[in-house]
């Protein structure tokens, strides 16, 4: 997120500008405090300063503190170990400062006390009384004086006055004495002082004084630490009116008074002034002192919740690491934040992750190339014609591709993990094929291998089998796999190739013989037949006709074999089946059948079907004669002919079933009723369904033998109605044509 | 339900302020005091610009105290020479501050009043005659005429302070603070005759 930078930027430069701020307030304050000329223009500066260091700091606080009882409250990482360390580094903070603050104010405050005790303050209240006490003593007598000079120019006469004034003045050691008249001129004066020297007009207060006939005594403070005592009496009674008004005198006090009196004054006044100055001395100071303790309080807590921060910083990013890691993600990286063991830990945890992610990408690759191996392993299975089952230990089923389903009759696929013998219990095929193979597992072979018969409804089946012993692993037990094939139409195959084989040699090397042995024969009846005697001629009339008939026989066999081992191309054509079906059928009723009822049922609207037109009606030829000769003798033979639709692997085919009520095959029979040379008929050649058969594979067709539930054969040819539909049949059926399904 | 240690030390500095500012708080039942410039002029006595005028002059309770427990108080008079001009702004030609200390003596149990300036001095019985003798300026010499521009005119203006600049720095904090100390009158302003 973007905004986390700012705001830590933000907090910095806030955080910065506190510190400054009060770095700059108290050297400024420690200025002020050496120099208090610079005071009025710095104090609003510092005063401002303050106030801005403390809002920055405080409001720095403030937000500090909101987050970390946010993240506290939802419980972000690293939270409570934030707010410890705070709350520690905020008490190792606060403490001290609040200890030395608080002494510093005890210290403050009784250092300031002590600057005043009583014993100073009484000594300074009775220097300064006693100092009056000895100056109003001189100022009593220099009234008394003043009073005696007045009283005594009143006896003298107004042209004396200025004489007797000198001279009283130098005997009461006045600096000046001056007498006022009524309307305040001066009448006369003499003072010590230059000549031509005014003497200074008594002031009002003397004025009021004498207005009310009151003697007037002060002590006048003056220059340099001197003072003088001034005096006034009224003048003028009723003897000498013309002298009504005032007689003002000054006098020096001593010089040595004066300076220990200003002494005792100004100590006093000192003194005065720096008791004064307590109160203000301890506001201020307690006030300064309050300030910074606030300000290093404030920054305190701040520099607590930075350093906190970034000490918690690393462990933060190493829980969500953790977390990342917990949850999967191995591509998280911290940032190193130093050369520390903390930052030591975050590069081990760095490695750590590195070294996990490699590991996982490794072990995807190794599961992928495994999975592709499993699939393609799968996708071989499933096109397999083998079947292939592996089993756990305790023969439960672990996988079984589709071909073994098929093979077994019964689908595996859908019951893996089920108990391989329960399953057989449904399963005829399987259960023989279970109790093979738990011999050997009985036995203890880790491998065997052997060719199984199985028998069942429709026929025997025969399979090759081989078992091994998987290698096992920590998650899975040994057990092992199965693998068999269904050779039952290969070795059919064979059997087929070998006796087309006998045909062909059949028809060249036996038939060619035939025909000079029956013109022999034919030959030796002309020739002796006549000429010999008449018992001899009939055994030999009987010879060769046995040989005539015989080797016309073998003829038919030969020929027979010839069609078997024959095998053109295909002529394929549309026609309609249920057509030529009624004209072979047609064709059977008309000839004698030894009174066999004939039956054809064809389906409505049955399409034409792409076939070789000349072999399907050889194959109905065939098998209505096969069944013809096999109901040979069978009082109320009846032949019946179904022609329908069927599908058969998905794909559309033509069903020609017939049926008759014979004897039908026997159970050895029934397993070989399409091999040359098997039949159950005494006038047969064996030949007849063998060549319907090798007409139908032709076709890819299918066709079936069994007994009906009523007695009687039943043969069911499936033939495909289309050349898309041959094709078809071909890809789906295991073997892809090399091999044609059969069941017999 | 407990304080965190740092809700506690929080509310503590609040206090603290809380304290300190009322600490700081005027009692507005005292005399606060003021100084008003009542009249004011000049006059050209031999070539130099006299002034006289009449102050009102009345200290606080503050200032009283502070006085009567031996702190001087300065009283200042600041002058100012202005020399008016018609298209730009007008422009003080000369200053002048006359400082006048007024000082309680205990031994004489006399007010003292010490112009600064010329280290003369007088000394009264009571406040009041201090401070009435403090408020009746007459013939000070302001400025010689002679340095003024002939042609110019001129505007003269009067203000009276309580000036704090002389204390120690405990003091001028309070005194920052405090109205009582704040005693300055308007400027009093009259045209210069010439």
């Amino acid at each position: 997120m973007a905004t986390r930078p700012l705001k830590r930027l933000l907090y910095g430069t806030l955080g910065a500008l506190g510190v400054a701020l009060t770095l700059v307030a108290l050297f400024l304050l420690s200025r002020t405090a050496q120099d208090s000329q610079e005071f009025d223009r710095l104090y609003v500066y510092i005063l401002l300063i303050n106030v801005a260091g403390v809002l920055v700091l405080f409001a720095l606080f403030v937000g500090n503190l909101a987050r970390l009882f946010r993240e506290y409250r939802t419980h972000v990482p690293g939270s409570k170990l934030k707010a410890r360390m705070v709350g520690m580094f905020v008490g190792l903070a606060v403490v001290p400062l609040l200890v030395v603050f608080y002494f510093s104010m005890q210290f403050i405050n009784r250092g300031i006390d002590t600057w005043f005790n009583v014993d100073v303050e009484a000594g300074l209240d009775d220097a300064l009384a006693l100092s009056r006490a000895a100056l109003e003593l001189q100022m009593r007598e220099h009234l008394q004086s003043t009073t005696a000079i007045a009283e005594h120019l009143e006896q003298v006469s107004y042209g004396q006055i200025i004489f007797e004034l000198s001279n009283l003045r130098r005997q009461a050691g006045a600096s000046e004495i001056t007498l006022y008249g009524r309307s305040r001129q001066i009448i006369a004066t003499s003072s010590d002082l230059a000549a031509g020297a005014v003497p200074e007009a008594p002031s009002d207060e003397v004025l009021l004084q004498i207005q009310q006939a009151r003697p007037y005594v002060r002590l006048f403070p003056l220059q340099e630490g001197r003072y003088e005592i001034r005096t006034a009496v009224p003048m003028g009674s009723r003897n000498r009116p013309e002298l009504a008004g005032l007689l003002q005198a000054r006098f020096p006090v001593p010089e040595r008074i004066s300076r220990m009196a200003d002494s005792v004054d100004s100590s006093y006044s000192d003194y005065k002034l720096a008791e004064y100055l307590r109160e203000p001395l301890k506001r201020t100071f307690t006030m300064t002192l309050s300030v910074v303790l606030l300000l290093s309080l404030l920054a305190s807590i701040y520099g607590a919740f930075v350093l906190t921060r970034r000490m918690v910083a690393p462990i933060q990013d190493l829980v969500a690491g953790t977390r990342a890691v917990a949850k999967g993600d191995f591509d998280m990286r911290l940032p190193a934040p130093s050369r520390d063991e903390i930052g030591f830990l975050i590069s081990s945890f760095n490695d750590m992750t590195q070294r996990l992610s490699t590991a996982r990408r490794q072990a995807s690759l190794s599961q992928a190339l495994v999975e592709a191996e499993r699939a393609n392993l799968e996708v071989i299975l499933a096109r397999l014609s083998t079947g292939v089952v592996s089993l756990e230990s305790d023969l439960r089923i672990r996988t079984a591709n589709q071909a073994a389903g098929a093979i077994l009759n019964v689908d595996l696929e859908n019951r893996v993990g089920e108990y391989l013998p329960e399953v057989a219990k449904d399963a005829p095929l399987l259960e023989q094929f279970v109790d093979v193979a738990r011999v050997h597992l009985d036995a203890g072979d880790r491998e065997w291998r052997e060719q199984i018969v199985l028998r069942g409804e429709v026929g025997r089946r025969v399979l090759t089998c081989a078992c091994t012993t998987l290698p096992g692993d920590e998650d899975h037990d040994p057990g092992f796999v199965v693998v068999f094939d269904d050779i039952t139409a290969l070795l059919q195959a064979q059997r087929d190739a070998a006796w087309g084989e006998v045909a062909r040699r059949l028809a060249h090397e036996i038939k060619n013989p035939l025909t000079p042995i029956q013109l022999s024969a034919e030959r030796l009846r002309r020739k002796y037949l006549r000429s010999m005697p008449a018992d001899e001629a009939q055994i030999l009339d009987r010879a060769t006709h046995t040989i005539v008939q015989q080797v016309e026989a073998m003829k038919e066999m030969v020929n027979a074999f010839s069609e078997y081992a024959r095998a053109p191309d295909l002529d394929i054509n549309h026609f309609d089946l249920a057509r030529l079906a009624h004209e072979v059928v047609d064709l059977y009723r008309s000839q004698e059948t030894g009174g066999i009822e004939l039956g054809l049922e064809t389906e409505p609207g049955l399409p034409e079907i792409e076939a070789d037109q000349g072999r399907v009606r050889q194959m109905l030829h065939n098998l209505l004669r096969n069944a013809v000769e096999a109901l040979d003798g069978t009082a109320g033979g009846r032949i019946d002919v179904h022609v329908q639709r069927a599908r058969y692997l998905d794909t559309d085919v033509a069903e020609i079933t017939v049926a008759d009520n014979g004897p039908g095959f026997n159970a050895v029979a029934l397993s070989q009723v399409f091999d040359p040379y098997v039949t159950t008929k005494p006038k047969g050649t064996g030949l007849g369904l063998a060549i319907v058969k090798k007409l139908v594979e032709e076709h890819a067709g299918i066709i079936e033998a069994e007994n009906g539930e009523d007695g009687g054969a039943v043969i069911r040819i499936r033939l495909p109605v289309s050349e898309a539909a041959r094709e078809a049949i071909i890809a789906r059926m295991p073997g892809r044509g090399e091999k044609r399904r059969e069941r017999a | 339900m407990t304080a965190s240690p740092t809700f506690r030390i929080a509310a503590a500095l609040a206090l603290l302020v809380a304290l300190g500012a009322a600490a700081l708080a005027q009692d507005n039942r005292e005399r606060q005091g003021y100084f008003n410039v009542r009249s004011a002029d000049t006059r050209l006595v031999d070539g130099v610009q006299v002034l006289d005028a009449r102050l009102q002059l009345v200290l606080s309770d503050e200032a009283l105290a502070a006085l009567n427990s031996g702190v001087p108080l300065i009283i200042e008079l600041r002058l100012e020479v202005i020399r008016m001009r018609r298209f730009m702004p007008d422009a003080v030609d000369a200053e002048l501050d006359v400082r006048y200390e007024l000082e309680y003596r205990p031994l004489s149990q006399r007010y003292i009043v010490r112009n600064l300036n010329s280290a003369d001095q007088d000394s009264f019985a009571t406040l009041y005659a201090a401070l009435n003798s403090l408020g009746r300026i007459e013939s000070l010499p302001v400025v010689d005429d002679s340095i003024l521009e002939a042609d110019a005119r001129y505007r003269m203006r009067l203000q009276a302070l309580l000036s704090t600049q002389q204390y120690p720095a405990p003091l001028r904090i309070l005194f920052f603070w405090r109205d009582q100390w704040q005693l300055r009158s308007d400027w009093f302003e009259w045209r210069l005759d010439r």
